[in-house]
């Protein structure tokens, strides 16, 4: 009888916790609360099946587990990323994970208004941010914030995205249109009350390693911060005026479990430990099938355009990518450095998805600079001079270019032309588009060094051919070269 | 903008990641640009970051190979 009495006790009291817990009265006992975190994932869905084979192991160890994202869940993958519904496998893998929840990384935006509003109706899980402000008819659901019970423990976590490009996330600009953003500071100050409201504050952040600091500096009321976006390796966290944070590098190489200790409603101790993902032992099968099945893509075979003639050279294809870049951005001229070309011929016919990953599968971003023709002179011999495949394809220009020698090596002259024919005016200023890698290696004179468009360059070429529907770049010319 | 590698400025193009700035600072060096396959990144306080990390006007970074 006493047993009996004992246990009804014990149960009483664990509904007692958790009833007060949901009505805003503090846990009156010790628990733990273990969090897997990741961060800056971006689409590595190679390393999925290893983390959920560890959370598996820690679910055993404790059903409550909560498992977290700090965004940027997605980019960086083809398989994911140019899947028929962008970034699709990558929430089918975590919602058969079981995410708790995932702020916004600024790469969430990569597929438009459209494609995050649909990510997000495929999530089962809550999007967290307190610094966006979407039209309401873009139909993005996210919240600033969210309540958790957790066995008995009231949990908020809080939302942050970073604005610090132009004032939206670093993303193409018209991935942000119909949407409003704040700065990840002032949403934490307009949400601080939400400290008195339960036992464990978490601020979920992409806002990067720097700001988290300086927020765990201004605002001691987080118990943790789950950081994102600097790709940032925090092995065993970092508490900061008595804040822990927490980030990992990118790809989904290592992740954080994270301990609270919670007593009498307030944390009494928190731990971080990192797992190696990438060189776990174990693999969860369901997880690797899916994987196994997404990249298995017919989309990859894909047909974007059909090609009229065969092409025959690099510079016919840098040409194509080149016009692409231009029609894209609007710009005066773009160039391409010639070792960003990766095969020379490609027969007439269908040229699909695939074959735009083999051209250019650097993942080179759209990079814009305003320049002189007399700049962009020098910036085309400076690309020249690194790159051993040859001299820079170009559209809306061509070039006249005299080597030293036989072997390219060095450069006597360059004449640059416009598209009449005619020099290039080197006094005029034009807006020039290149590739991040070309634009790097091109040591832009001057102060402007560009901005990037935050667009990879292969997707460019793919919307290109999408909308040209039919190519044909047989015998086009934007190079005569002399020995 | 303006960033700093290994302690030298280097100026690269906005929204460009820790990679894009050792590419920069390897030519200006005239150092093979090969290295970059092998390269271990580090921000200001020692923490080792992605090499695709997105950077900031003026933020430091360090590189080892």
């Amino acid at each position: 009888m006493k047993r009996i009495l004992s246990i009804l006790l014990i149960a009483i009291m664990g509904m007692a916790n958790a009833a007060f817990a949901q009505n805003g009265v503090r846990a009156s006992y010790k628990t733990d609360i273990n969090i897997v975190s990741v961060n800056d994932v971006h689409a590595s869905i190679e390393n999925m099946p290893k983390m959920a084979a560890i959370v598996d192991s820690l679910r055993a160890i404790d059903k409550a587990l909560m498992v977290i994202s700090a965004g940027d869940n997605r980019t960086g993958n083809p398989v994911n990323d140019m899947y028929s519904d962008p970034s699709y496998p990558m929430i089918a893998l975590m919602n058969q994970i079981g995410f708790t929840c995932s702020t916004f990384g600024n790469h969430e935006f990569d597929s438009g208004q459209e494609g995050l509003a649909r990510n997000i109706n495929e999530s089962n899980f809550p999007y967290l941010c307190a610094n966006i402000f979407p039209d309401q008819e873009l139909g993005i659901q996210c919240e600033p914030y969210k309540f958790f019970y957790v066995k008995g423990v009231k949990i908020c976590i809080l939302g942050v995205v970073e604005a610090e490009f132009g004032g939206i996330p670093s993303t193409h600009p018209n991935n942000a249109k119909g949407m409003k953003f704040s700065q990840a500071e002032e949403a934490i100050r307009k949400y601080l009350w939400l400290r008195n409201e339960c036992d464990v504050f978490i601020l979920l952040s992409h806002i990067g390693y720097d700001e988290d600091v300086e927020v765990a500096k201004k605002f001691p009321e987080f118990d943790l911060i789950i950081g994102g976006h600097s790709h940032t390796q925090i092995d065993g966290g970092e508490v900061h005026n008595g804040v822990l944070i927490t980030q990992n590098e990118n790809k989904l190489k290592k992740l954080t479990h994270t301990v609270l200790v919670v007593e009498n409603g307030k944390v009494t101790g928190k731990s971080a430990t990192n797992i190696d993902v990438k060189n776990y032992p174990k693999t969860n099968v369901a997880a690797k099938c899916l994987v196994d099945f997404f990249s298995d893509n017919p989309e990859f075979k894909r047909v974007l355009a059909k090609a009229e003639t065969p092409f025959s050279s690099y510079e016919e294809l840098g040409i194509m990518m080149c016009d692409a870049l231009k029609d894209f951005s609007g710009a005066d001229i773009a160039y391409c450095n010639a070792g960003g070309v990766r095969f020379e011929d490609h027969p007439a016919g269908d040229f699909t998805v695939n074959d735009v990953l083999r051209l250019d599968p650097f993942g080179n971003t759209a990079v814009v600079v305003n320049v002189t023709g007399a700049q962009l002179h020098d910036m085309l011999i400076a690309c020249k001079s690194v790159d051993d495949h040859g001299f820079p394809f170009t559209s809306g220009m061509s070039c006249e270019v005299t080597y030293t020698d036989k072997n390219r090596s060095g450069i006597k002259d360059l004449k640059l032309f416009g598209p009449d024919g005619k020099p290039l005016d080197l006094k005029k200023k034009y807006k020039v588009i290149a590739n991040s890698y070309a634009i790097i290696t091109s040591d832009i004179p001057g102060d402007d060094q560009g901005e990037d468009l935050n667009i990879g360059t292969a997707n460019v070429l793919m919307k290109y051919l999408e909308k040209k529907k039919t190519v044909n770049y047989q015998g086009r010319k934007c190079l005569k070269e002399n020995f | 903008m303006i960033v700093k590698v290994n302690k030298e400025e280097v100026r690269i193009f906005k929204g460009a990641t820790a990679k894009h700035a050792i590419l920069r600072y390897i030519l200006k060096k005239k150092m093979e640009i090969s290295a970059l396959d092998q390269i271990k990144v580090f921000d200001s306080q020692g923490h080792k970051i992605g090499d695709d990390a997105p950077l900031k006007e003026g933020q430091s970074i360090t590189f080892k190979i």
